[in-house]
């Protein structure tokens, strides 16, 4: 079985301070497994390090600590020069994540041929046709158009047939849907959802939205400050929060079913909340 | 195609420069001038065929007259403009390759090479320009002084100025997303910066492509002028120095001198317009858009009393994008005193146009074809919005009616204080206050969104965004205003920030009464807080009910839509995800 082990992730970035450099922990000794066919949701707000975990496991960025193994259907450690053929990412934005000068073909046939996946030409055509049918974007029309011709429903499709392309076992989806308009975003999940199941991916789900990281993700990890305050099933998780930031975030969420409740935060029970040691569902339930 | 809702394709990015009479003046100078240099030698005679009618004004045999040892100016110049136009172009690559290297290549690599580089280009940007020109053509001897080498030092002393504007585009490109996509599907380095980055430099390299050719050919002009430049070519700085040398000005043979000045004043004029354009395209926001001085005067329409309690009337309000479609079609509305008033809709939906328009905050192209816009004052009297002159307008606004912007928290000014920004608007609009009033109106607005008051010391990047938000909203109530249209006030902030901005936003509702218009696309958020919701879809209402009748059953299907987009956080899963992909708001 294919699967990717984050081991202690730490990263530290240096921050100007006057003239010294300080230091800041944007994750702090983060672990878990991405498994075939299952789907962890990271949630946290913005400055909670789950964007970081997610470049780290692209490569984006080295880690300070810890380690991100990818491990092969026969047991062995997946070396370095095929990670990527393994591991691919889902940006946020659409709007920028595609090449405003290049036509769609190209983002897709790039990936086909740096991994060997087709040979330049007629065979390399071929399988940009069959990617986009695959995220159900008609091929004949789209493929020759350019980024901005597209909305961005259907650019973010075009960058998960990119994500596919390489043919990778791990997607990690970083907000993927939160730059779009609301009427299509399960949409696009839902597609996700699908290719998972057909392919068998394991996916990491990046959010701050704590309703469709239940519903879209079978474990849930809740990040503040980059550590892990709360982990377990994603229906564990938010119906029965244990840890008091999830609390928080939960009842922060709008609620059209609690009509007139009072909105009253405590801000000390934020920082407070981030203090409480961390929870987990499997363990300590 | 059924991704082709409401968000609407974002508008086409230009590669190449638009046509306009900057642009085609330019290009007719610069292609005139460049034909004339290329062709121009192959009609005239020898330059340097000494005649004996030495000074001849223009006519006769000789269309410019001649020089003082008798050769022919038209001919000169031809040749002379060819001299100047190669210099020019060859510095101009030159330039642009070595800024280009520098630039980019040191910045997408990073770390010590980018440090390196960036030394490199700003002790060559501090070096003064043309005195080093001066030294080193003075140093090489004349015989080896060719057009070579003074194009040479002319770009080895003008490229770092568009290697640092390079470097910060690059900076900004690298972490692009389609950059770092690029990077994880594991295309090699080169191959990122030629065809993913460059073509998006193209722009900017064009523009200091024709700067250093403009820059190149004015300072071999002034080397030439100086007798400092290539010995055994002929440029127009050439020229110019015999005609200096030979008393031009002083015996006024005028044709001498002017001709080459002015051939080198029109050529740097063209380029300078060509590169306005180019700029264009990288900096949108230069092109001049035709501002119309007054709006095409709609007849007023029949306003029938509404009931006492409406704070603002919007009757059959239309607006349109120039000529195209029209963003808002036909809207009706109103605003009820003291009640929180949702407007729902996606990107596209025209919520925030009609936002801007019941402001009169649109700027044309936008352009209000019908309706009118109504203002109740709770004092008693009506106020035509649309057909306010200037003057009242800019009263009206924020001191009635106040307006807090989408990711209004980056728009308070960087480089002055919290007070400052607060007391402007004060200083605007109620000029009477004394300054102790207005310092302690400021400090009051402040406590009331919940910021602590010793923030009015503070300088904007000093606080968080939660709290810069805060302080705009306490900037659109220091006047006291009766409506207050909030477009998405809290969508760029964490839930729980969010929360407690909604609950200042309400608890000062209840205390001092003004309405409220919410612009989000968040209905769940809407559903919790307003009291009565207006759907948008296509520029038009397509529901406007009380919240408890939405909650109770959405009539439009739209609507239906929408809430359905919002999974429920501890509801049944519902329609949503990994059942498959048939049902829901599936598309």
């Amino acid at each position: 079985m294919t699967t990717l082990d984050v081991k202690d992730l730490v990263k530290d970035f240096r921050i100007r301070d006057g003239l010294r450099g300080r230091r800041l922990r944007a994750v702090d000794r983060v672990s878990f497994t991405l498994t075939p066919g299952r789907t962890v949701a990271l949630v946290g707000e913005s400055g909670s390090g789950k964007s970081t975990i997610a470049r780290i496991i692209a490569r984006l960025e080295r880690p300070t600590a810890g380690q991100v193994v990818m491990t092969d259907e026969g047991g062995g450690r997946v070396p370095d020069r095929d990670y990527r053929d393994q591991v691919q990412m889902v940006f946020q934005d659409p709007f920028s994540s595609l090449n405003p000068f290049h036509t769609i073909e190209h983002h897709l046939i790039r990936p086909l041929l740096l991994h060997g996946r087709a040979r330049a030409g007629a065979d390399a055509r071929k399988k940009v046709a069959e990617l986009l049918e695959r995220v159900n974007l008609p091929a004949r029309d789209i493929a020759h158009r350019r980024p901005h011709e597209l909305s961005g429903g259907q650019r973010q499709r075009v960058a998960i047939a990119r994500a596919l392309a390489p043919g990778a076992r791990v997607i990690v989806a970083d907000e993927p849907v939160s730059m779009l308009d609301v009427s299509i975003r399960l949409g696009v999940l839902n597609l996700l959802a699908r290719l998972q199941r057909e392919e068998n991916l394991a996916v990491l789900y990046i959010t701050h939205d704590l309703a469709t990281a239940r519903h879209f993700s079978d474990d849930i990890l809740v990040l503040y400050r980059g550590r892990v305050v709360e982990r377990g099933p994603a229906d564990e998780v938010i119906l029965d929060p244990r840890h008091p930031y999830t609390r928080l975030l939960a009842a922060a969420s709008p609620n059209p079913e609690a009509r007139g409740r009072s909105l009253d935060i405590d801000a000390a029970a934020v920082v407070a909340a981030g203090e409480a040691p961390a929870y987990d569902h499997r363990i300590q339930s | 195609m059924t991704d082709l809702g409401p968000d609407s394709p974002a508008p086409r990015r230009a590669v190449l420069p638009r046509s306009s009479p900057k642009l085609v003046t330019g290009l007719a100078l610069i292609a005139a001038i460049a034909l004339f240099g290329v062709a121009g030698p192959l009609f005239v005679g020898e330059p340097g065929a000494i005649n004996d009618i030495g000074l001849a004004p223009p006519g006769g045999g000789h269309l410019l007259g001649t020089t003082q040892l008798g050769q022919d100016v038209l001919a000169q110049i031809a040749y002379a403009t060819r001299g100047s136009l190669y210099i020019g172009v060859l510095v101009g690559v030159m330039a642009t390759v070595l800024s280009a290297l520098f630039g980019i290549v040191g910045s997408y690599v990073g770390g010590a090479v980018d440090e390196a580089f960036s030394l490199f280009s700003n002790v060559m940007l501090v070096i003064p320009g043309l005195p080093l020109v001066i030294v080193i053509s003075a140093f090489v001897p004349p015989e080896q002084r060719g057009a070579w080498t003074i194009a040479v030092v002319l770009a080895v002393t003008g490229w770092a100025g568009a290697a640092r504007v390079l470097r910060a585009q690059t900076l900004t490109l690298r972490n692009r997303e389609y950059v770092l996509a690029a990077r994880v599907a594991g295309e090699p380095a080169w191959r990122i910066i030629v065809v993913e980055m460059l073509p998006n430099l193209l722009p900017l390299l064009a523009s200091q492509f024709v700067f250093s050719v403009i820059a190149a050919i004015l300072s071999e002009a002034g080397l030439s002028f100086l007798g400092l430049g290539a010995s055994n070519s002929s440029t127009l700085g050439t020229m110019l120095y015999y005609a200096q040398n030979g008393f031009a000005l002083q015996r006024g043979a005028w044709w001498w001198f002017v001709p080459p000045g002015l051939i080198i004043a029109l050529f740097g004029c063209g380029l300078a317009l060509v590169n306005f354009s180019i700029d264009e395209i990288i900096d949108p926001k230069l092109r001049t858009v035709p501002r119309r001085i007054r709006q095409r005067r709609r007849a007023p329409a029949p306003v029938e009393r509404p009931a006492p309690d409406t704070a603002v009337s919007v009757r059959n309000l239309s607006v349109t994008y120039g000529n195209a479609v029209p963003a808002v079609k036909d809207v009706s509305l109103e605003v009820r005193r003291g009640e929180i008033l949702g407007l729902a809709g996606e990107s596209g939906s025209g919520k925030t146009t009609l936002a801007y328009a019941i402001n009169r905050l649109h700027r044309p192209p936008a352009q209000v074809t019908a309706g009118s816009v109504t203002f109740h004052d709770r004092d008693g009297g009506d106020v035509d919005v649309l057909a306010l002159p200037p003057g009242e307008l800019r009263a009206f606004r924020w001191s009635q009616l106040s307006v807090v912007f989408q990711g209004a928290m980056n728009s308070l000014n960087p480089v002055m204080t919290i007070r400052a920004q607060l007391e402007d608007v004060l200083a605007t609009h109620r000029p009477h206050l004394s300054r102790s009033d207005r310092r302690a109106r400021c400090a009051r607005s402040l406590e009331l969104v919940g910021v602590d008051p010793a923030r009015l010391r503070s300088y904007p990047h000093e606080l968080s965004g939660g709290m810069r938000q805060r302080v705009m909203i306490a900037m659109a109530m220091l006047l006291d205003p009766q409506v207050m249209i909030m477009d998405e006030p809290t969508s760029a902030l964490d839930v729980v920030v969010q929360r407690g901005i909604l609950r200042e936003i309400l608890r000062l509702r209840d205390e001092l009464g003004f309405a409220i218009v919410l612009i989000t696309h968040d209905l769940p958020l809407l559903l919790e807080v307003s009291d009565r919701i207006a759907v948008m879809l296509g520029g038009e209402i397509v529901e406007c009910a009380a919240t408890e009748e939405i909650l109770a059953g959405p009539r439009h299907a739209y609507t239906r839509r929408l809430l359905e987009s919002f999974p429920s956080l501890t509801g049944e899963r519902g329609a949503f995800v990994r059942s498959g992909e048939a049902t829901g708001g599936a598309r």
